[in-house]
């Protein structure tokens, strides 16, 4: 790896996941290998922790899950978002590009000036 | 509906297998597919396994983490789901009653009645009985008694109470208390005023903190002090004109009084105290015979009842054998100690104890009455449970759909019997009833409503448990084939006749209790008490020691005063006494015969030949007092009939001659007084205690007496007693307008003694009244559902020419053996439970048969009419109808 790994910012996996899920119901391996390819290995994350974070999500009754079969036979529990995951899901968007706005805004900006 | 569907899946919160295991196979599938992949990378098998398992992190902690996050989440689904089942079964409890809002209407009667009794009665018991007395740590307190040669408690001697005040050293404080009414000039107005006597350390038994000025101090307390009293507040403030305590100077009793403190309004020993005064610096008499002084005391710290009794007692028996020149028969055999509260309760504890009993019957007769409604209904409902059943639903689940119904209704009916309660605790209070002590304690609070909650709840599982049993133990198939017409009600018949066997038996135990405390009263009443109470004013009065100097000054007054009430139109008598019937009179030891060794025992009372004639006493034989029995005149003296048959048995009591002992002390000088007359006897205690030997003497001769309190009654002529009493006012302003003008009726004060008998009687006739009334409603109910289950049997019967009463005959005696069947547990109930009123009786067993015998034809008579009502209904339908029916 070129680049040192980065931490995953407190709460931001949450958003991450249900991005994940708002593409379609997905098994825990399922979202995990999406995650890892799209950020392209930037978080080091460790894999099992996805689990807690997908079970609190569906205590929290943003997401939902059933036991199935995958497209290779295999039986997998799979995640889906509820109505109120994809609120969630919106309403953690417009607060990311706030929180990035506002950084990028005193991070470019000219100290002093 | 939305977790039904998610019950229905087989994954989700709820999966088919464990927790753990479901956590353990989704890390698994994870381990799994993540080393298939890095398998398609290239790596070994073996390798990539181990790969798969380091990329993953800690499987065992990932997997606690998630075994307690989906165990938690699994109880809130649990615990929101059951709330839904409740919400939906009270909704449903609700819609069914609005179905039916007859029967709504009077279960909700029934149970506001039943409820409200209990609420009712149970804040009069919190309020009087359980609450802690309003004092400062009230379990040290104690009363100190005498006990006199028969055995009973007896007020204490001043010289006995000054020996345990010294010796004593199992008390923080001891304190005499005298308390009455006396007059009190110097305020607005002159007036009547409740006061009791304490001595020095009485602030110490009961700590208050003056709300002006201070308490009495021990320089108040020694005799010679100037007098002081201490008020309270709405004394001070309605009678006094809540001036400064500097500008007043109260006449009481001949004395010049200052007030020196007020007292805050939540403090009241005794009850209803307006002025507390100190005891020591009157004269005090020194005879340990003569018995004027409750005592009450303070425990010290650590020392129990026991201990402090058997140390008074000790006392009492060393200075008592002293006493060797006093009449033993007037002197303490010993002493004893009981919790104050046990004092000023133990009247009112068992009547109201009764009542709460009394109460609690009426809520099983609600009970049983509702629970034989609910299974009739229930009937009726069959079909619909059936329905219910079929479609999945177990039986635990419409056990608790029914008992939600029940306790739905026993929540709407106790609430409402909260409503009735407030009022009548608002009654009761704006009554304060005098027999009721802390009446004015009583409310609806916290514990009252947790009590009332907890008998809704008990009401509901007893009215609602026996039926949601019975009609959700039926199995669907019979329900459905017998077409929901509770067909299998057949098979309950025993239930209902043990239900409406129960509420008569239940009723009839009131009905009994009610009989025999009416039987009591009527007795009471129809006793002949020796006096009419009829017709008669009562004015108390008391003189101004300073304005009438001597006791002839006072005698002077009312000869002028009955003179002039005499010539009043519409007076027929008038005349003055010491003791007014229902007042009590002093009694002791008298001397007989002009000998001063032969004693008697009598009771005293001062009197105007006009007070016999207005309160009818009877004169037997000789005369009554005249204007030769003047002061200066031979003594003379009048016996009742119970006071001649005792002494001079079977001799003429005219010419003999008696003293008025220790009353008068004229003994002392050896003049005895000529017995004149014999009048008839009259209940002057009360209207229960038999008449007592008395002595009456005339009130020129002894006008001393008349001073500490004395009544003038008035007849009216016309028998009309209350239209008398304004003319009766205005003659006694003219006469003295410093006298407190105070008139009463004696019929009222005679009935204010029966307050309590009469409060018992009432309240419990209620009760009963309502029994009663609900066991016919619950017998009509079960003979009208019993008749339309059967009217198809009973139009075949007259179709095939039976004759309408010989049907109307069979209904009836199954109903009527029923309610037989409740008469005779009811009677045996009646004769176990009617033990308990025994103190509340008056001359009738507690097993009176008339009394028994009036309850159960009472009884019987309701029932005859609401199983009748019903079964002559049924007869009347026309057997074609009812058949095509079908």
């Amino acid at each position: 790896m070129a680049e040192p790994s980065l931490e995953l910012l407190k709460g931001t996996l949450d958003v991450l996941i249900l991005k994940t899920l708002s593409g379609g119901p997905m098994h825990g391996y399922a979202v995990s290998r999406w995650l890892r390819e799209a950020t392209e290995e930037a978080f080091q994350v460790e894999e099992g922790a996805l689990y807690p974070a997908l079970r609190r999500l569906e205590k929290r009754e943003l997401v939902e899950s059933e036991w199935s079969v995958t497209d290779t036979g295999r039986e997998a529990k799979f995640y889906r978002l509820t109505s109120a995951g994809e609120a969630e899901l919106r309403s953690g968007l417009r607060n990311w590009q706030r929180y990035v706005q506002a950084m990028g805004r005193v991070l470019g900006a000219t100290v002093g000036g | 509906m939305t977790r039904r569907g998610r019950a229905g899946r087989s994954g989700g919160i709820f999966p088919r297998f464990s927790v753990s295991e479901d956590v353990a196979r989704e890390i698994r599938a994870h381990i799994e597919m993540r080393a298939e992949e890095l398998e398609a990378e290239g790596w070994e098998p073996a390798a990539a396994r181990e790969e798969a398992r380091r990329l993953f992190g800690d499987t065992q902690e990932v997997a606690r983490k998630c075994r307690t996050i989906t165990a938690s989440h699994q109880r809130a689904v649990r615990r929101t789901r059951k709330m839904d089942a409740i919400w939906q079964d009270v909704r449903y409890a609700a819609r069914t009653l609005t179905r039916s809002p007859g029967f709504a209407l009077v279960a909700l009667l029934t149970l506001a009645l039943g409820i409200g009794a209990n609420t009712a009665i149970f804040s009069v018991v919190n309020g009087v009985l359980l609450r802690p007395l309003p004092y400062d740590r009230p379990e040290q307190l104690v009363w100190v008694s005498e006990i006199n040669t028969r055995g009973r408690p007896m007020a204490a001697a001043w010289p006995n109470f000054v020996d345990w005040r010294n010796e004593s050293t199992s008390f923080a404080g001891l304190s005499p208390l005298s308390d009455g009414t006396t007059t009190v000039l110097g305020g607005e107005a002159p007036v009547r005023a409740a006061v009791a006597s304490v001595g020095e350390d009485f602030w110490k038994i009961f700590p208050v903190q003056p709300l002006r000025g201070r308490l009495t101090t021990p320089e108040d307390h020694v005799p010679g002090a100037a007098p002081v009293v201490v008020v309270s507040r709405s004394f001070w403030q309605n009678e006094l004109g809540g001036r400064a305590l500097d500008t007043y100077t109260l006449e009481v009793q001949g004395a010049q009084v200052s007030v020196v403190g007020v007292l805050p309004d939540d403090f009241g020993f005794p009850e209803g105290t307006q002025m507390w005064t100190p005891a020591e610096p009157q004269n005090q008499s020194l005879s340990r015979s003569s018995h004027n002084w409750r005592v009450v005391g303070r425990l010290a710290p650590g020392v129990g009842l026991e201990r402090a009794r058997d140390e008074i007692d000790a006392i009492t028996r060393r200075v008592v054998a002293q006493a060797t020149d006093e009449d033993p028969d007037y002197l303490a055999t010993g002493a004893f100690t009981v919790p104050l509260a046990d004092q000023v309760l133990g009247d009112v504890r068992e009547p109201l104890l009764l009542l709460l009993g009394a109460a609690a019957l009426v809520l099983l007769v609600a009970c049983t009455n509702l629970a034989s409604t609910l299974l009739a209904k229930g009937a009726a409902r069959a079909r619909e449970l059936a329905v219910r059943a079929s479609l999945g639903a177990g039986r635990g689940r419409i056990v608790t759909q029914l008992l939600t119904e029940s306790l739905l209704l026993s929540v709407l009916g106790a609430a409402a019997g909260v409503g009735l309660a407030a009022l009548v605790v608002r009654g009761l209070r704006a009554a304060a009833p005098g027999f009721l002590p802390r009446v004015g304690e009583v409310g609806i609070d916290g514990t009252v409503l947790l009590f009332t909650a907890a008998v809704a709840v008990l009401t509901a599982l007893l009215f609602g448990l026996l039926p949601a049993r019975r009609l959700s133990g039926m199995g669907p198939g019979e329900a459905l084939r017998s077409g929901g017409r509770g067909n299998a009600g057949d098979a309950r018949g025993g239930v209902w006749r043990f239900l409406v066997g129960t509420e008569v038996a239940l009723a009839l135990v009131l009905l009994a209790g009610s009989a025999l405390l009416v039987r009591s009263f009527r007795t009471l009443l129809s006793e002949d008490a020796g006096f009419d109470a009829s017709d008669v004013d009562v004015i108390p009065i008391s003189l101004s020691q300073i304005k009438y100097a001597t006791a002839d000054d006072d005698a002077r007054f009312y000869d002028r005063f009955l003179a002039e009430l005499e010539a009043v139109p519409g007076v027929s008598a008038a005349g003055v006494v010491t003791s007014v019937p229902m007042e009590g009179a002093p009694n002791g030891r008298m001397e007989l015969d002009g000998d001063l060794d032969k004693h008697a025992d009598g009771e005293y009372v001062v009197a105007s030949a006009g007070a016999f004639e207005a309160l009818d006493i009877p004169l037997l034989e000789g005369r009554l007092f005249d204007e030769r029995d003047g002061p200066d005149d031979a003594h003379v003296a009048v016996v009742n009939r119970s006071f001649a048959q005792k002494y001079w048995p079977g001799e003429d009591p005219v010419g003999k001659s008696v003293t008025g002992g220790g009353m008068d002390n004229f003994y002392q000088q050896r003049i005895f007084a000529r017995v004149i007359g014999v009048v008839g006897d009259v209940r002057q205690r009360s209207l229960t205690r038999e008449p007592y030997p008395t002595v009456y003497f005339p009130y020129r001769q002894r006008p001393f007496r008349t001073r500490y309190s004395a009544s003038v009654v008035v007849e009216a002529a016309n028998g009309d007693a209350p239209a008398l009493t304004a003319a009766l006012r205005d003659r006694l302003r003219k006469a003295d307008p410093d006298v407190p003008v105070r008139i009463r009726t004696l019929s009222g004060v005679v009935r204010a003694s029966l307050g309590e008998r009469r409060f018992v009687m009432m309240v419990l006739g209620g009760f009963s009244l309502t029994a009663l009334i609900l066991a016919g409603v619950g017998i009509f109910g079960v003979v009208s559902y019993s008749v339309a289950r059967r009217t198809r049997e009973m139009g075949i019967r007259m179709a095939l020419g039976a004759d309408p009463d010989g049907v109307l005959r069979l209904v009836m005696s199954a109903a009527m053996r029923m309610v037989v069947a409740g008469l005779v547990v009811g009677v045996m109930g009646a004769l176990v439970l009617t033990r308990v009123m025994r103190s509340l009786l008056y001359q009738v067993s507690p097993t009176d048969p008339v009394a028994l015998a009036t309850a159960a034809l009472l009884l019987a008579g309701a029932a005859l009419l609401a199983s009748w009502l019903p079964a002559r209904a049924g007869t009347r339908v026309d057997p074609m109808i009812t058949m095509r029916a079908e």
